[in-house]
């Protein structure tokens, strides 16, 4: 298990793609830095900066392209065949891969929104997004995860849920929010260090559980979906 | 000489009809890519994603005609439909510019491409034609549905008809304008990677993560960093773009008398894309 951990991350951050992952933590902190800079108000430019940019796109984004790539790449390249073979449960496999995901995940989004936070307001309001921010890689990566199990474009997939369900209808129309995990993340943070900035539009217990449904239900899934799961011809 | 040196003539058939130069390959390739961009020709499977954005955005635009219909309230004007709809559109390109550019890289057909008589720029304008096409009718139908809402339902006979057309034409004018930034900015992200799925996460990370530098540089206590700060992101710049030329101050954003540089830069950008564009494709052709 720690070897398929150990080629997971490898593979992951051994290639040039992890530059990917840079400019948006660097646009993060450096916007706070300007705002910071020009001493204008954390009340006008938290709301833009660390929900607008860090919860509402890094987050989800940077969990998207690790969640999916931790195991759909190599259902692409047909090399998921070689790991399959061994004489390892599955359980293990999607428990490895989603430790490493979640992990990557986490740190390269938690540190930026901890610098924000603290630059923002406090280091209480940083502790706060970056205790949201691991639960919500973990409840991301596990649904990216299990996308990238499900059908063979994960990564429109995933794009759809960030961009129509979160982002479009989840300004418009306030019943998808109970099946946002960005909106998980809001409330979990604000309700440890409660400010101005963050607005949580669902309960905290309904924020709680649905995130450890959405973690542990995705994990689950996802062992019995590999379980079964056959190694297909091409893609349309 | 002896016959040793003779490449023998082994009765193949010479092909002896009309030769089709760039024009005819560039529409081959323009045609090709306008139906892969909506998924005909291909399975069930490719259309999906496609026809998904296709359809929210002409379900809003006949929830528009019919609520302007019925109760006579102004949901999205021609032009704010377009703002409105932005993500979709970032959606859109997403889907289709790694589709156009990026499985070509991943099969390795390039070579096959040019080694035709095609130039780089002919392949690379064909496919920004076709994307540009694709996300104009993305935009343009739905426009078209709202107009024939409009002139259905007019009180004033043909001259409304008239007025609702010559609101049509400048709002179809902005949807081009869309279509073409938003295609060259999608290539050239799709164009840097051969997987599809990094080209999607890249061009939908690049337009969502220039639009709250837009908001955090309104917030700037500079009038001048106010009025420039649409500059930052497509989106914004576009708006930036219909406010000077329609002379228009109510927009969300405010230009000030700095409407000619958002013109400028929304020309610069298509521009500089494409060129970088054709820089890339220079040396993958001679790959």
């Amino acid at each position: 298990m720690s070897t398929v951990a150990y080629i997971t991350a490898r593979g992951l951050l051994g290639r040039r793609r992890v530059l990917l992952l840079l400019p948006l933590p660097l646009l993060l902190v450096g916007l706070a830095l300007i705002c910071r800079a020009y001493d204008v108000d954390p009340d006008q430019w938290g709301q833009a900066v660390v929900v607008g940019l860090g919860l509402a796109v890094m987050l989800p984004v940077i969990s998207l392209i690790i969640g999916t790539g931790v195991l759909g790449s190599e259902v692409d390249d047909g090399t998921i065949v070689h790991i399959l073979t061994k004489p390892l449960a599955r359980r293990d496999i999607i428990l490895a891969k989603l430790l490493v995901a979640a992990g990557v995940s986490a740190v390269t989004s938690a540190i930026p929104l901890f610098v924000t936070g603290v630059l923002a307001d406090s280091v209480r309001f940083g502790l706060a997004l970056v205790v949201g921010a691991v639960a919500g890689a973990i409840a991301y990566s596990a649904l990216f995860l299990l996308l990238s199990l499900v059908t063979r474009r994960p990564v429109l997939l995933g794009l759809a849920y960030i961009l129509v369900w979160e982002g479009l209808l989840g300004r418009f129309v306030s019943g998808t929010r109970v099946l946002s995990i960005e909106q998980y993340v809001i409330t979990i943070a604000d309700r440890i260090a409660p400010t101005g900035m963050l607005d949580g539009k669902v309960s905290v217990p309904v924020a709680i559980v649905m995130t450890v449904i959405f973690a542990i239900g995705g994990t689950i899934y996802a062992v019995n979906r590999l379980g079964s799961f056959s190694v297909a011809g091409e893609t349309s | 000489m002896s016959d040793a040196g003779v490449i023998h003539d082994i009765g193949y058939q010479r092909y002896e009809g009309p030769r089709l130069g760039r024009s005819a390959v560039f529409g081959a390739i323009y045609q090709h890519g306008l139906r892969a961009s909506f998924g005909l020709g291909r399975s069930a499977k490719a259309k999906i994603f496609p026809w998904l954005v296709a359809g929210i955005v002409l379900l809003v635009a006949v929830i528009n005609a019919a609520v302007k219909a019925q109760a006579n309230i102004i949901l999205f004007d021609y032009f704010s439909f377009d703002d409105t709809m932005s993500w979709l559109v970032i959606f859109f390109v997403a889907i289709v510019a790694p589709e156009l550019v990026s499985r070509d890289m991943r099969s390795g057909v390039l070579p096959l491409y040019f080694s035709r008589p095609l130039r780089a720029f002919d392949y690379i304008g064909a496919k920004f034609v076709a994307l540009a096409t694709a996300v104009f009718l993305l935009l343009g139908v739905p426009q078209l549905i709202m107009f024939l809402g409009g002139a259905f339902t007019t009180d004033d006979g043909a001259k409304g008809v008239w007025n609702e057309f010559l609101d049509l034409l400048p709002g179809w004018g902005y949807s081009l304008l869309w279509a073409v930034v938003f295609a060259s900015i999608s290539l050239l992200i799709a164009s840097v990677t051969g997987k599809r799925a990094f080209a999607a996460g890249g061009i939908v990370a690049f337009f969502l993560m220039t639009a709250p530098v837009v908001g955090v540089l309104s917030i700037l206590p500079s009038s001048t960093a106010q009025h420039l700060a649409g500059l930052a992101s497509p989106m914004s710049l576009l708006v930036g773009v219909q406010a000077w030329l329609r002379g228009r101050n109510d927009l969300d954003l405010d230009v000030g008398d700095f409407g000619v540089i958002y013109g400028i830069e929304a020309f610069c950008l298509v521009f500089a894309a494409l060129l970088l564009l054709l820089a890339r494709y220079r040396k993958v052709a001679s790959l």
